[in-house]
C-alpha cells in the first residue's frame, strides 16, 4: 500500500517538476540568454565590498538613483520617484531590482554606480532590525531550512517559485504589492498554467486578496523604521572577539579587528583558530548598510569567505553567519562581542558537553572573563590551563554521580546559561538536517554538497525521545552511510547513482545530465536515507535523515 | 496540383520528395507535422519513417509550440518567436504564407497554447494574453481569442477578438465548425462569429461528491483522426485515506467534437503520470496516453489494457488514420512509432540534427 502512495507521490512530484520545467524553459531560457553567468556572479558578489569599493564609495547613491532611473520613473511631486520611493527592501532585494531593471529593462549603470545606488536606497528605505530578524536564514544563504509560512494560501501562491522570505523582506502600500504581482504575470504569463497556479484562479485572487494581505502583513509605514531611523548607527571600529563554527570540523575563536575605510565602509584583521589548532586568519572588508547590515567578504587562509552578520543595537555584538564564496552551503554561525571595558559576555563552551565519570580539558570563550569559575552541581576545575578575559582552558572532571543535564557556566558576573552538558549515556541522536537537499554539478554549476552532523540527545525529564524537554547533548562523531529511502528509490537503485556519503558527514552529489545507465535515462537525483551510527559507551546509536538529491538550480539570486 | 508539383520542383534541389503522391496514386499519404527547436518545422512521411521536408520558419526561435494544419492538409500554422507570432508555412514549399505578430507598441500578447482553425480554413483562433508595458510598470490586460482571416497572409491583424476565460489552454473547433471550445477550468462552449457562450462543460467545477477538483492540463491538441478530443484528469477522493492508494484517481475527460458528447471517467488508481492522449479514429473505444509509459485504455469499460514503459519520456502523441500506428513525440529528438494493437516499437525516426521536439505538437495531414 505505502510503496504504492509513494510510486504515486514520487510520480506526482515529476510531474509537477517536469511540467513546471515545461511551462517555465522558455522564462528561464530568456533569462539565461540575457544574464551571463558573469551577470548572476556579480549579482551576488556586489554586497560584500569588492575592490571596486571605493571608487563606489565616492559615489551619491541618490543623484544616480536620480539620472539613471528618471528616463522609467517619474520624479514625483511630493521629492519622492515613481515606484522607487513606494517600498523598503534589503541590500539584497534592492540589489535584485537593480539586477532587473539592467537585465530586462536595459537600464544602464556601472557596478560601481550599481552598489552606490544600494547602499543608498538600503539606508534609506531598508528594513529596521527586528523587521528583518525572522528572516536571517535567506540573507545568509543558510541551506536546508524548511520555511513556515503563515498563510497557506499565500505560501501556494507566493511561496513556491522563490523563498516566503523574498516576500517577507519587502515592506510596501497595497498599490506596490498589486503592481508586483502585475509585474509577475506580465513577464511569466505560464504562471496560471503550472502545478498549484491552474488549480485556482490564480490571477483573481493575487490580484485582489494578495494585495491585502501583504499590506497588512508588511505595510510601508511601520514604527520599527521610524525609531530604526532615528537611532544613532554605532561605529563598528576595535577590537572583537569571535566564536563561530564549521560544521563537520568544529569551532574555531579568535579575535576580529575592526578598522574604519571611511563611512560605513570598514577593514577587517582576523585572528582564528580552530580546536585542533589550526589557524584560519586573514583580511577582509565590509560594507554595513541600513546601520546594520554587515555584509563582508575575506580571505580566510585558503578561504574566500562572505559573512552576513547583523550589527546589535548597542553596537556591541554582531551575530550571522559566515560561508565560502564559491559554495555557500559550506558555512556556519559566528558570533562576535566587541573587546570593551565594561562589556563582559560568554559566547560559547567548546566543547559544551562532558560523561559523568570523566575529564576533559574545554575552553570557555567570551569577552571581559574575569573571576572565579563555577561550571555547576558535579562539574569540578581539576586544573586551570591558561586565562585571559577572551579564553580560558581548564581541564574539568563530572563526578560519576553528576545529575544528567545542562548547567550554566559562570566566570565571575557573567553567566553562560545552559553552556555544559553533562550526560552518561545518549538517549538518542537525530541527523541534522533532518532533512537535506543537495544539487547534482555538472557544467557553469558545481555540486551542491549537503552537511549533516549526528547530534546526541537526552530524554529529559518526562523520559521520552522527540519531547520539548529533550537536551540537546551536542555534535558526536559519526559513521555515516545512505540507503534507499523507499521501494521506490530502491527500484531505481538511487543509492548508486545520486552520490557518496563521505565520513565527514559531507553527501557529494553526482554529475547532472540524463544517465543513460539508469532507469528512463532518468538523471542522477535521488531520494536517501542518511543514516549516522554514533558510538556511545559500549553501545551504539543510530539517527537518521532524509537527503533528496536533486537538479541544479538555475539561477541563484541573493535572495532564493 | 500543378502548381503544387511547380513549387515543389523549384524547392527539390535538396530533397526530391513530394508531398503528395502522383495523380496515379490513388490514396490519400499521411505526413505528420511537427517542430523542432529552434525554427524547424518537419514533414514526415509516417509509413516510411522519414523526414521529407524540414522548413525553417522566419523568426521562429527559441521554438515551436502549438502546430495547427489546415483542414486541406496544405498549410501549418505554429505558435513561433517566443509565442510571441503564429507562422502558417506552406508544407510543399517551405514558403511562409500567413503571419500574425502578436505584440505591439507598449502591449507584448502571447499565445498561451490554445489555437485552432475552422472546419472550411478560412478562420484562424489564437488565444492571447496580453500585458501592457508601460513606462516604470506593467498592467496585465484581460486574455482573449484573437480571430484571423488565413487569406490575410503575412502581416494579418485580428478581424475580431472573442472574450476567453483564463487560462484556457486548448482552443477546439467544433466539428462543424459552429461552435469553439476553450479548454480551461472547464470547457466554455461558444459562438466563434460572437463569442456568445453557448454552453459549459464542467472540470474542475464538477462538483462530484466525494471528490476533489480534478486537475487537468494539456497543451497538446491531437484529435484530428478521431474528432474526439481526449485528456487525462487527476483527481482525488475525499471519502478515503490520504493513505489508500485507491484515494487518487486517474481519469479521461472526452469531448465528441461532433455530437458534443462529453464524459469524465475514471479508470484507475492513479499510478503513473500522463500528459496527454489521443484516440483510435478505427477501433475508437481505444485511446493512447503517453509520458514516460504509453498507455492503452479501453474507454467502454474504463480499463487499462495495457501498459509498457518508454525509453524516456514523449510529451504528445497521435494515431494514424487505418488505427494501427501510435507516433511518440515532444520532448527529445525521436518520434517512437508503436503498434497500436501489441504497443511493440516498430520504428524511430530521428529528427535530422538531433534537435529537440520540445513542446511542439505532433499534427497529422492527409494528402
Ligand atoms: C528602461 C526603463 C527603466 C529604467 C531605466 C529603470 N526602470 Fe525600474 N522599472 C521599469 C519597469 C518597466 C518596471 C515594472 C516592471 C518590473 O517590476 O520589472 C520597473 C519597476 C521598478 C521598481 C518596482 C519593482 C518591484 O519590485 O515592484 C523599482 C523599485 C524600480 N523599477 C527601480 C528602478 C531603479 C532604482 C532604477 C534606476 C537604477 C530603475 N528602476 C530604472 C523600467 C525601468
Ligand atoms: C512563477 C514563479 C513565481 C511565483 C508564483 C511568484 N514569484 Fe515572485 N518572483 C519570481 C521571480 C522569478 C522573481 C525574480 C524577478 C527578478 O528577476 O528580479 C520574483 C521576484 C519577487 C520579488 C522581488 C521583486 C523585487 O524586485 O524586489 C518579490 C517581492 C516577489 N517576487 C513576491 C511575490 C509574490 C507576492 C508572489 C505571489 C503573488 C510571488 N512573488 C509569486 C517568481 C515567482
Amino acid at each position: 500500500m505505502r510503496s504504492n502512495w509513494n510510486r504515486w507521490f514520487r510520480a506526482r512530484q515529476q510531474k509537477v517538476s517536469a511540467d513546471a520545467a515545461m511551462v517555465g524553459s522558455e522564462l528561464m531560457q530568456k533569462w539565461l540568454k540575457t544574464s551571463s553567468i558573469a551577470t548572476i556572479a556579480a549579482v551576488v558578489a556586489c554586497l560584500a565590498a569588492g575592490p571596486k569599493e571605493t571608487a563606489a564609495q565616492t559615489l551619491d547613491g541618490e543623484s544616480i538613483v536620480n539620472s539613471a532611473c528618471s528616463s522609467c520613473h517619474k520624479r514625483l511631486p511630493d521629492g519622492g520617484v515613481d515606484r522607487i520611493s513606494a517600498m523598503r527592501k534589503t541590500p539584497e532585494g534592492w540589489d535584485m531590482t537593480l539586477a532587473r531593471m539592467m537585465i530586462v529593462h536595459g537600464a544602464e549603470f556601472t557596478p560601481e554606480e550599481r552598489q552606490a545606488m544600494v547602499k543608498y536606497l538600503a539606508d534609506t528605505q531598508g528594513l529596521a532590525p527586528e523587521e528583518s530578524a525572522p528572516f536571517r536564514y535567506i540573507l545568509e544563504r543558510r541551506p536546508n531550512v524548511i520555511e513556515t509560512i503563515p498563510d497557506e494560501d499565500l505560501g501556494t501562491m507566493c511561496a513556491r517559485c522563490h523563498s516566503y522570505s523574498r516576500v517577507a523582506l519587502q515592506r510596501r502600500p497595497k498599490a506596490e504589492w498589486l503592481k508586483l504581482v502585475h509585474f509577475h504575470l506580465g513577464q511569466w504569463p505560464t504562471i496560471e498554467y503550472q502545478a498549484l497556479g491552474r488549480d485556482r484562479n490564480w490571477w483573481e485572487i493575487a490580484s485582489t486578496k494578495i494585495p491585502e494581505t501583504l499590506e497588512k502583513a508588511f505595510p510601508l509605514n511601520t514604527v520599527a523604521w521610524n525609531n530604526w531611523q532615528k537611532q544613532e548607527k554605532k561605529n563598528l571600529e576595535g577590537m572583537w572577539q569571535v566564536v563561530g563554527r564549521r560544521p563537520g570540523v568544529g569551532a574555531f575563536a579568535g579575535t576580529l579587528k575592526v578598522d574604519s575605510d571611511g563611512g560605513d565602509h570598514y577593514a577587517a584583521v582576523y585572528d582564528l583558530s580552530f580546536a585542533d589548532g589550526k589557524t584560519w586568519s586573514g583580511r577582509g572588508k565590509s560594507i554595513v548598510y541600513t546601520g546594520y547590515e554587515w555584509r563582508g567578504s575575506s580571505q580566510l587562509a585558503d578561504d574566500a569567505v562572505n559573512e552576513v552578520l547583523v550589527v546589535s543595537d548597542d553596537g556591541n555584538s554582531m551575530a550571522g553567519r559566515w560561508f565560502l564564496e564559491s559554495a555557500d552551503e559550506v558555512g556556519g554561525d559566528f558570533h562576535a562581542v566587541r573587546m570593551e571595558k565594561g562589556v563582559s559576555d560568554i559566547i560559547a563552551v567548546e566543547p559544551s558537553h562532558l560523561r559523568a565519570g570523566t575529564s576533559a580539558e574545554i575552553s570557555i570563550h567570551g569577552v571581559g572573563l574575569n573571576g572565579p569559575v563555577s561550571l555547576g552541581d558535579g562539574v569540578s576545575v581539576t586544573k586551570m590551563i591558561s586565562a585571559t578575559p577572551e579564553n580560558i582552558r581548564l581541564e574539568v572532571k563530572a563526578a560519576s554521580d553528576a545529575a544528567d543535564g545542562l548547567r550554566d557556566v559562570q566566570v565571575g558576573k557573567t553567566k553562560g546559561t545552559g553552556a555544559l552538558a553533562v550526560y552518561r549515556k545518549l538517549d538518542s541522536v537525530l541527523v541534522e538536517p533532518a532533512y537535506g537537499i543537495a544539487r547534482v554539478g555538472g557544467g557553469f554549476t558545481p555540486p551542491v554538497t549537503a552537511q549533516f552532523e549526528a547530534v546526541g540527545y537526552l530524554n529529559g525529564a518526562d523520559g521520552t525521545a522527540g519531547t520539548e524537554d529533550d537536551v540537546r547533548v551536542g555534535v558526536m562523531p559519526a559513521t555515516w552511510s545512505v540507503e534507499d529511502f523507499n521501494e521506490v528509490a530502491a527500484d531505481m537503485k538511487d543509492v548508486a547513482f545520486a552520490g557518496t556519503m563521505q565520513q565527514d558527514g559531507v553527501f557529494v552529489p553526482a554529475m547532472a545530465g540524463p544517465n543513460p545507465q539508469r532507469k528512463y535515462s532518468t538523471n542522477n537525483a535521488g531520494d536517501l536515507k542518511v543514516v549516522a551510527k554514533v558510538a556511545d559507551g559500549d553501545g551504539q546509536l543510530e539517527g537518521s535523515g532524509r537527503l533528496i538529491v536533486t537538479v541544479q538550480r538555475w539561477n541563484d539570486p541573493p535572495i532564493r | 496540383m500543378k502548381k503544387f508539383l511547380a513549387g515543389a520542383a523549384i524547392a527539390l534541389t535538396a530533397s526530391v520528395f513530394v508531398l503528395a503522391g502522383s495523380p496515379a496514386e490513388v490514396g490519400a499519404k499521411e505526413f505528420l507535422v511537427t517542430g523542432a527547436k529552434p525554427d524547424k518545422l518537419l514533414v514526415i512521411d509516417a509509413k516510411a519513417r522519414e523526414v521529407v521536408k524540414t522548413h525553417t520558419i522566419p523568426n521562429a526561435a527559441p521554438g515551436l509550440l502549438t502546430v495547427t494544419p489546415s483542414p486541406d492538409g496544405k498549410t501549418a500554422y505554429a505558435i513561433v518567436n517566443g509565442w510571441e507570432s503564429v507562422s502558417g508555412i506552406d508544407l510543399d514549399s517551405g514558403k511562409e504564407v500567413f503571419r500574425a505578430d502578436f505584440s505591439k507598441k507598449g502591449v507584448r500578447s502571447k499565445a498561451m497554447f490554445g489555437m485552432d482553425i475552422s472546419p472550411d480554413g478560412k478562420e484562424l483562433f489564437v488565444f492571447l494574453s496580453p500585458v501592457k508595458l508601460g513606462l516604470g510598470e506593467y498592467e496585465v490586460q484581460d486574455v482573449h481569442i484573437a480571430v484571423y482571416n488565413t487569406a490575410d497572409g503575412v502581416g494579418a491583424q485580428p478581424v475580431r477578438t472573442l472574450p476567453a476565460p483564463r487560462r484556457t489552454a486548448l482552443l477546439l473547433s467544433s466539428t462543424d465548425g459552429t461552435k469553439l471550445y476553450a479548454v480551461s477550468w472547464d470547457i466554455v462552449e461558444m459562438d466563434p462569429k460572437t463569442g456568445k457562450v453557448t454552453g459549459t462543460h464542467k472540470i474542475r467545477n464538477w462538483g462530484r461528491e466525494n471528490y476533489s477538483e480534478p486537475d487537468v492540463l494539456d497543451v497538446w491538441p491531437q484529435f484530428e483522426q478521431s474528432g474526439i478530443f481526449s485528456t487525462p484528469y487527476y483527481a482525488v477522493r475525499t471519502d478515503l485515506s490520504p493513505d489508500d492508494p485507491a484515494a487518487y484517481k486517474t481519469g479521461l475527460v472526452t469531448l465528441d467534437l461532433k455530437t458534443g458528447a462529453f464524459e469524465a471517467e475514471d479508470f484507475e488508481d492513479t499510478s503513473v503520470v500522463i500528459f496527454s492522449s489521443a484516440i483510435n479514429p478505427v477501433r475508437r473505444n481505444e485511446v493512447y496516453m503517453v509520458y514516460t509509459q504509453l498507455t492503452k485504455m479501453d474507454r467502454d469499460k474504463h480499463e487499462v489494457v495495457k501498459r509498457i514503459d518508454l525509453d524516456h519520456t514523449y510529451y504528445c502523441l497521435n494515431v494514424s488514420k487505418d488505427g494501427s500506428e501510435i507516433y511518440l513525440a515532444g520532448t527529445m529528438n525521436d518520434i517512437a512509432v508503436y503498434s497500436t494493437d501489441s504497443l511493440e516499437r516498430i520504428g524511430t525516426i530521428q529528427v535530422p540534427g538531433g534537435a529537440d521536439l520540445a513542446l511542439a505538437s505532433i499534427r497529422v495531414v492527409d494528402r
